[in-house]
């Protein structure tokens, strides 16, 4: 896909601060299966920020650690591989979602949305494959990245989008594409790139909205991600301007096999998960 | 004026006429509002799903999540309060729904009926509604007066 960025908006994701190094080498130190708590509290210890992050969110009942959390050690052990990487990408991502501009969202509340989305797709995963998936984690955090970029943008054009979404029966995405000239979830791919992430996570990015569009190789991971986005958008958790101008692809039911119960008891689960990860929902405000 | 906040799958009432209460975000879930003049007492509840029957137990633990058991608890708060049915006022927002989701999880759509059946089955009279579309809504109740402000799509809180 050939995607035209205008120079503003090419300079605005070149000012982003970098992608925190520190967060792809735990990524890569917890691949290897025989990793050192040492080198990974070492990598850690490194970045304050996210250190501080770690230990903030370690009392989240959502980790489920009965103990008094008080060095970056300790968090390694209890938090233990899966939810350490889970625990890491929060830290490390959170930073991006505290100055959101309010055209879009008013503050934190795209962070609040990506917590959601990031947590229910873990338990749609656990419903449909019987697992979790810690790249859905990070695609779930990252999904609306490009949305911090645009909302920068639309401030002249947005009650141009606005106009299209309410009058014009457009979708906000292809209202985005017809005034900005790009949609955010093409955008966010774009800055996931940059940031050398993975291709599933960047797929996971750009297809958030249309999974249905992607061309090759496994779309499991945007086909969730898209469905928790829009269990979290229908749920109205840290819901934006764009409310729930999306289209909605009914596919998705043939693809996961998911039965209107399974959907809302899933949502059931959701709202649980978000009472207990309030120290994540709490990130960007601590930044 | 004293703000308080309903969460998601939450409800609140209230005979003090400093207070507000007040929702937000409302997706497909829907804000009911309801008011007796006559006492000044009212009281707004943020359900979430149509049907407690998927999940018992937190049926019980939090009423106020599904209609079928969130409605007449908010009902049942006011009572409590003084409140008598004949006179309540009922004002319901929100029921949102995704575009095109005709064969889609239709959780507004599920709500809205949820709640109209509800109310058919109880003589309980909608005397202004504002659901449906496809953006977020916020809800406020004002006990003194029982104004119901909604926020709309262009951001500004209008009466309901």
């Amino acid at each position: 896909m050939v995607i035209m960025i205008s120079d503003k908006i090419l300079k605005s994701i070149n000012n982003l601060p970098a992608f925190p190094a520190t967060v792809h080498r735990v990524s890569e130190v917890i691949s290897d299966p025989d990793f050192s708590v040492g080198d990974l509290v070492n990598i850690i210890k490194y970045d304050q920020s996210i250190t501080a992050n770690i230990l903030r969110m370690c009392n989240s009942p959502y980790f489920g650690i009965r103990y008094k959390v008080n060095s970056p050690r300790e968090a390694v052990v209890y938090l233990g591989r899966k939810n350490i990487l889970n625990a890491v990408y929060a830290a490390g991502t959170s930073r991006y979602y505290k100055k959101v501009k309010g055209y879009y969202w008013e503050a934190t509340k795209l962070w609040e949305h990506s917590v959601g989305v990031a947590l229910m797709s873990q338990i749609l995963a656990k419903k449909i494959y019987d697992r979790e998936a810690p790249e859905l984690f990070t695609a779930g955090l990252l999904h609306d990245i490009g949305k911090v970029v645009l909302g920068e943008f639309v401030h002249e054009s947005f009650q141009e989008i606005m106009d299209l979404v309410s009058n014009q029966g457009y979708a906000f995405l292809e209202a985005e594409e017809e005034v900005i000239g790009i949609n955010h979830a093409e955008l966010g791919g774009e800055i996931a790139s940059l940031w050398n992430f993975p291709k599933e996570i960047r797929d996971a990015i750009t297809y958030h909205h249309r999974p249905d569009l992607m061309e090759k190789g496994d779309d499991s991971i945007p086909w969730l991600i898209y469905l928790a986005d829009q269990a979290c958008m229908m749920m109205g958790i840290g819901g934006g301007a764009d409310g729930l101008a999306y289209r909605g692809l009914k596919e998705v039911i043939n693809k996961f096999g998911l039965r209107q119960r399974d959907f809302e008891e899933s949502i059931v689960l959701l709202l649980k998960d978000l009472d207990e990860a309030k120290e994540l929902l709490d990130l960007a405000e601590n930044e | 004026m004293n703000q308080i906040v309903v969460g998601i799958s939450d409800l609140k009432v209230s005979g003090n006429i400093g207070d507000v209460l007040i929702t937000y975000a409302l997706g497909s879930c829907i804000g009911v509002a309801v008011y007796d003049p006559y006492v000044v007492v009212g009281g707004l509840l943020h359900f979430m799903l149509p049907d407690s029957s998927i999940d018992g137990n937190k049926a019980k633990k939090n009423p106020a999540m599904f209609a079928d058991t969130g409605i007449p608890l908010l009902f049942k708060s006011c009572y409590k309060l003084g409140a008598e049915k004949k006179r309540m006022i009922v004002k319901i927002a929100g029921g949102a729904s995704i575009m095109d989701d005709m064969d889609y999880f239709r959780i507004g759509q599920k709500n809205i009926t949820a709640l109209r059946k509800m109310f058919w089955r109880n003589n309980v009279l909608i005397d202004a509604e504002d659901i449906g579309k496809n953006f977020n809504r916020t809800v406020q109740l004002h006990i003194s007066t029982g104004k119901v402000l909604v926020k709309n799509s262009a951001n500004v809180f209008e009466e309901l």
